[in-house]
């Protein structure tokens, strides 16, 4: 089972990638409409938004956050 | 012989993390030592190292996979149309199997290096967003009131790591979600019913 790249969401079945393609290292989540992989700021501040959102935390807490757990993905590598 | 190499060492990889979870909820997550669980999984300090190259590193790695472990049966039965009991009791059993561990991380949790709380957040929201989805079709059924999704997950979390922090209070001989885990879902359900 392969785990995101830019999340690290476990991706269990064809449902969990973009357009159900398994040829991906991205999940659905981290795909823009036309399948391809969100950029460095899309993902940030989508990230940010899914803290705010689920546990409500205070912005730049959650932009931290994210931030921080960005760090640790393969596909941010370059941008820390 | 390489993947073989390789496979050895997921396996000790796999075992340290084990060992780690026990030794971590008996002595806690701050005071516990790398040596400790060096001597706690039989092998040596070195070799800790050579799989986690810092303590912080260990910790964060220790939290992601006990977090990714309860996350994962919640993932199952919320893509696959479990009802809002069934998700929060499938959250409690997972919570179950490592409460000791998950307790001693709810104590001490604002003490920990950065990257063990980000990792805490990041399993949180996890839950929280699979209880939403078993929550937005119980909405849509009319079985459930409708609430932000923060708040909803925080008065289910609140209430769950109030009663594990005071474990000793609520239930001094046995494990605290065994004893009142029902009950506490019956009372979340109940105030949540329209
Ligand atoms: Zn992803």
């Amino acid at each position: 089972m392969k785990t995101c790249i830019a999340c690290g969401m476990p991706m269990e079945t064809a449902a969990d990638y973009p357009q159900g393609n398994t040829e991906k290292d991205y999940c659905l989540y981290c795909a823009k409409l036309d399948g391809s992989m969100q950029s460095f700021e899309e993902k940030l501040e989508g990230l940010t938004n899914f803290i705010m959102k689920t546990q409500g935390l205070d912005q730049d807490a959650a932009w931290k956050t994210a931030r921080k757990m960005m760090s640790t993905l393969p596909a941010w590598k370059g941008h820390f | 012989m390489g993947t073989q190499r390789q496979e050895q060492k997921n396996q000790t990889k796999r075992h340290l993390i084990n060992v780690s979870i026990r030794v971590l909820a008996k002595n806690g997550l701050l005071r516990t030592k790398t040596s400790d669980i060096a001597k706690e999984g039989g092998v040596s300090h070195g070799t800790v190292f050579a799989h986690f190259p810092t303590r912080e590193i260990l910790l964060a790695e220790v939290i992601e996979e006990v977090g990714s472990r309860i996350a994962s049966r919640l993932h199952e039965l919320a893509v696959n149309g479990g009802s809002v009991r069934e998700v929060l009791a499938a959250h409690l059993e997972g919570l179950l199997e490592y409460e000791a561990f998950y307790t001693r991380l709810v104590v001490e949790n604002n003490l920990l290096p950065g990257r063990s709380q980000h990792t805490l957040i990041m399993i949180q929201s996890a839950i929280s967003i699979h209880l939403n989805q078993a929550v937005e079709r119980e909405v849509n059924l009319g079985t459930f009131r409708s609430f932000p999704t923060h708040l909803l997950f925080n008065t289910w979390i609140g209430l769950l790591h109030y009663y594990l922090v005071n474990a000793d209070l609520f239930s001094p001989n046995e494990s605290v979600l065994q004893r009142h885990g029902q009950t506490l879902i019956n009372h979340f359900l109940s105030m949540a019913s329209p």
